[in-house]
């Protein structure tokens, strides 16, 4: 009986994922257990173990193919079983949907191992794979097609600015431009060069561009004018977790994300205190060099977009805060210490439930993905340091009142009423003019737990602060 | 126009588009006697738009021959003058009655030297005033380069200015073969520097009548003029077109038009035929094959006539066919990447 080998979902808002590497080649024996291919997701590379032993044919999602989640890449067969000539589940009109990717820049060290897979595998899967409509290739204008096949780009890669997303060339040269730039360099620190001179550094999610500054910045553009929204993300997160309200919110305005110092895939920095970390993050701010953002942190990032906006008052049109730092004394400093100690799954995973109002939101995979991420041990000591000074004794360490008073601009707060980190009751020291929105089945991540919820109220303020601006 | 490239050394005087013409055509008559010119009134009268003029009293009315009023006939009588060894010249009155002679022009004037293998030619002038713009609606108001551009054994041209209007028509007197010479009604008024004596302009060569980096306009005719004024006004905005006057229908001269749209990227075709099955498609495919195809960074654009005949209304006879603002608006989306 032969065993399907599909695409597993690593990752909870994960519809698809990039199969990057093959280890075993078409008509070889495999044993379950074996590492059998690499995926990739926005947020991270993952080895797929082999389902069962055998020997592994059809190959139907070769290297570079983007599958959706479920679908089926490769068939073991068991040792002495008949191969047939077409995979099972009758061949073209039930294949699965899986799209050659053009030209992707992957790793060469990765995809070594499978340079010389047999002809068989690849005529098996060009006539198996036809192109999946939902998922055609990049809108790219020939000029944009040439300069990215002469610089080995990935246009699936590139935001296209020109008409209907079309990748036009000045995109691909910003881009090149981009990669050509140095590394950021992380001045204070003697450690870093060594995690920042990765062989393989991620390159920008699909869909995303990176933009050069001390910080990490993505930014994706919108279909439409409106006035870009600017993302900081919690304690121990990251930009990656802000896909699932960026879903919610649609693709109409042009989306920031900042990565904190210390997290994701901005440089490790010796960070004194909050102001220090605030001051990093209003630099990138600043380098944005925007007319005009409406500015939207979770927690220890609230607190963070609060300091911008009391600092560049001028150029927030909005402030949305969901469960913010800095509005009282009180947090869970073990939760947070747990999340920035753990170095695998099985330590990461039950505190990583206490975010959530139903810890079963938290699935395995989830955790698995979410230390995929966090795998660097120097960011984790980073990351435990900054906690130490920002939060010393479980305590928050710094007080924002004051700063949020001076908001004038239009303000909500989002709050879970199950969040177990920051209690909700902290929103009672918001300004008059804040509205106060407390999510039913939410706890401390409710962009993630009700992407929905939050972006509505998003989308009011937004549309609130930009009517109130031009009146 | 075209002064960046004018000789210093060569004198040039100021004539209208027609003169350039007629002079052209008063040297030929003076210097080769196998030179004549026939069409419908072009003698005593002076030709339906005074291109001829007084030709007829310098060289009198054999050499300078008024037609009956038939296409047909006037035409097969100059393919058989032209087979049998003379130049002659053959005016249209307007181009839109060549369609009563599309037997002589396309069946026998283009196919002689092909049918009988090289032993014969027709070394033979037709000359068509064409275009709209003069009020004079649907039947004599139309532009029908790509019709005979698409005539092998012809040679197409559609001069834009006095200098290339008399450059031309020398060019096309010296070919051994049939050449057809689109002249724009509109343009017979307008003055410009022309060269003293014989030269001429070489058949299949565009002119790059403007430099620009950010797009190209390849025009024809009148239009190359609309392009420039639009290119004036897009100027104004840091936009910086350049503009390309093809000169020559059949052969179109793909090497320059190439280079330029390998240079910008982008491209507007913008001619008065009828836009579809036009110039511009003509031109569009031929990038699109080109190597030129891989810098491309927009979609190709064609502005031509709308499909439908010229209107007599003078409002819609204006909005059948490109106009500057027309070519301007759509340079500017081009190049502000909205298209």
């Amino acid at each position: 009986m032969a065993t399907e080998v599909i695409l597993p979902k690593v990752d909870m808002d994960m519809e698809s994922g990039l199969v990057s590497a093959w280890h075993i080649a078409a008509g070889s024996p495999v044993s379950k257990g074996d590492a059998l291919f690499d995926i990739e997701t926005d947020k991270a590379a993952m080895e797929i173990e082999a389902p069962a032993s055998g020997i592994l044919a059809h190959i139907i999602a070769p290297e570079g193919t983007k599958v959706p989640v479920g679908n089926a890449v490769a068939w073991i067969y068991a040792e002495g079983e008949a191969i047939p000539e077409a995979a099972p589940g009758g061949g073209a009109t039930e294949a699965p949907k899986a799209e050659p990717a053009p030209a992707t820049a992957q790793a060469p060290g990765k995809c070594g191992t499978v340079a010389s897979q047999p002809a068989l595998t690849e005529a098996a899967s060009r006539a198996e794979a036809p192109e999946a409509l939902d998922e055609p290739r990049p809108r790219a204008t020939p000029a944009a097609r040439a300069a990215a096949r002469q610089a080995g780009l990935d246009l699936a890669r590139l935001v296209g600015s020109g008409p209907q997303g079309r990748i036009q060339s000045e995109d691909v040269a910003r881009e090149i431009e981009a990669r050509q730039r140095p590394a950021p360099a992380a001045p204070a620190a003697p450690e870093p060069a060594a995690r920042r001179s990765d062989p393989e550094p991620l390159a920008a999610p699909a869909g995303w561009s990176e933009r050069p500054g001390d910080l990490a910045v993505t930014r994706r553009k919108g279909q439409g004018s409106g006035t870009p929204i600017v993302l900081v993300h919690g304690f121990a997160a990251d930009a990656t977790g802000w896909a699932p309200l960026e879903k919610a919110l649609g693709n109409a305005r042009e989306i920031i994300r900042v990565d904190l110092a210390c997290h994701g895939r901005s440089p490790l920095k010796k960070i004194e205190n909050f102001a220090g970390l605030a001051r990093l993050a209003v630099q990138a701010f600043d380098g944005l060099n925007l007319e005009a953002a409406h500015l939207v942190g979770h927690s220890l990032g609230g607190a963070i977009a609060t300091t911008i906006a009391d600092i560049r008052p001028r150029l927030i049109r909005s402030l949305g805060l969901i469960a913010p730092a800095g509005l009282g004394p009180e947090i869970d400093g073990d939760t947070l210490m747990g999340i920035a100690r753990a170095s695998r799954a099985e330590s990461l995973a039950p505190w990583l439930k206490r975010l959530a109002a139903d810890p079963d939101a938290i699935s395995w995979d989830f955790a698995q993905a979410a230390m995929l991420s966090r795998m660097d041990e120097e960011m984790r000591a980073a990351q435990r340091d900054l906690a130490e000074r920002l939060f010393p004794d479980g305590t928050q360490g710094f007080d924002l009142t004051g700063a949020l008073g001076r908001v004038e601009a239009p303000l909500r707060v989002i709050w879970g009423r199950q969040d177990a980190i920051l209690p909700w009751r902290h929103a009672l020291r918001a300004p008059d003019h804040a509205g106060l929105h407390l999510l039913d089945k939410a706890g401390h991540i409710p962009h993630i737990e009700r992407p929905e919820a939050c972006a509505k109220v998003l989308r009011d303020l937004f549309g609130v602060a930009e009517a109130a601006s031009r009146g | 126009m075209n002064a960046p490239t004018r000789n210093p050394e060569i004198q040039t005087r100021e004539l209208s588009y027609a003169e350039a013409i007629r002079e052209a055509m008063g040297m030929a008559l003076a210097r080769d006697e196998r030179v004549i010119l026939m069409g419908e009134d072009i003698g005593v009268y002076g030709g339906a738009f005074q291109v001829t003029g007084d030709l007829v009293e310098r060289f009198g009315p054999d050499r300078v021959r008024d037609t009956p009023i038939s296409e047909l006939g006037g035409a097969g009588v100059a393919v058989g003058a032209a087979l049998t060894g003379l130049r002659p010249i053959f005016e249209f009155q307007f181009s839109d009655f060549a369609t009563l002679a599309m037997e002589q022009i396309v069946n026998q004037a283009a196919k002689m030297r092909y049918m009988l293998g090289g032993e014969a030619s027709v070394p033979l002038v037709f000359r068509m005033p064409a275009g709209s713009g003069t009020g004079a609606a649907a039947q004599h108001s139309q532009s029908f380069e790509a019709w005979f551009g698409h005539v092998p054994g012809l040679k197409v041209l559609q001069p834009s200015t006095p200098e290339d209007a008399k450059g031309l028509l020398l060019a096309a007197l010296e070919d051994p073969d049939p050449v057809v010479v689109f002249e724009h009604k509109l343009l017979y008024k307008l003055k410009g520097h022309v060269p003293d004596g014989w030269y001429t302009t070489p058949i299949g060569k565009a002119a790059v009548r403007r430099e620009g980096r950010d797009l190209t306009i390849v025009a024809s005719a009148i239009m190359v003029h609309r392009a420039l004024a639009a290119a004036e006004k897009l100027a104004e905005e840091g936009i910086d077109v350049e503009v390309i006057d093809l000169r020559s229908v059949r052969p179109i001269d793909h090497e320059t038009i190439i280079a330029s749209v390998r240079k910008t990227g982008r491209l507007i075709c913008v001619y008065e035929g009828v836009r579809t099955l036009g110039i511009g498609a003509e031109i569009s495919a031929m990038i699109a094959e080109s190597e030129a195809f891989d810098y491309l960074d927009a979609p190709i654009l064609r502005l031509g006539g709308v499909e439908a005949p010229i209107p007599y209304n003078p409002e819609l006879e204006k909005a059948a066919v490109p106009q500057a603002p027309d070519i301007e608006a759509a340079a500017r989306k081009l190049a502000r990447k909205e298209v």
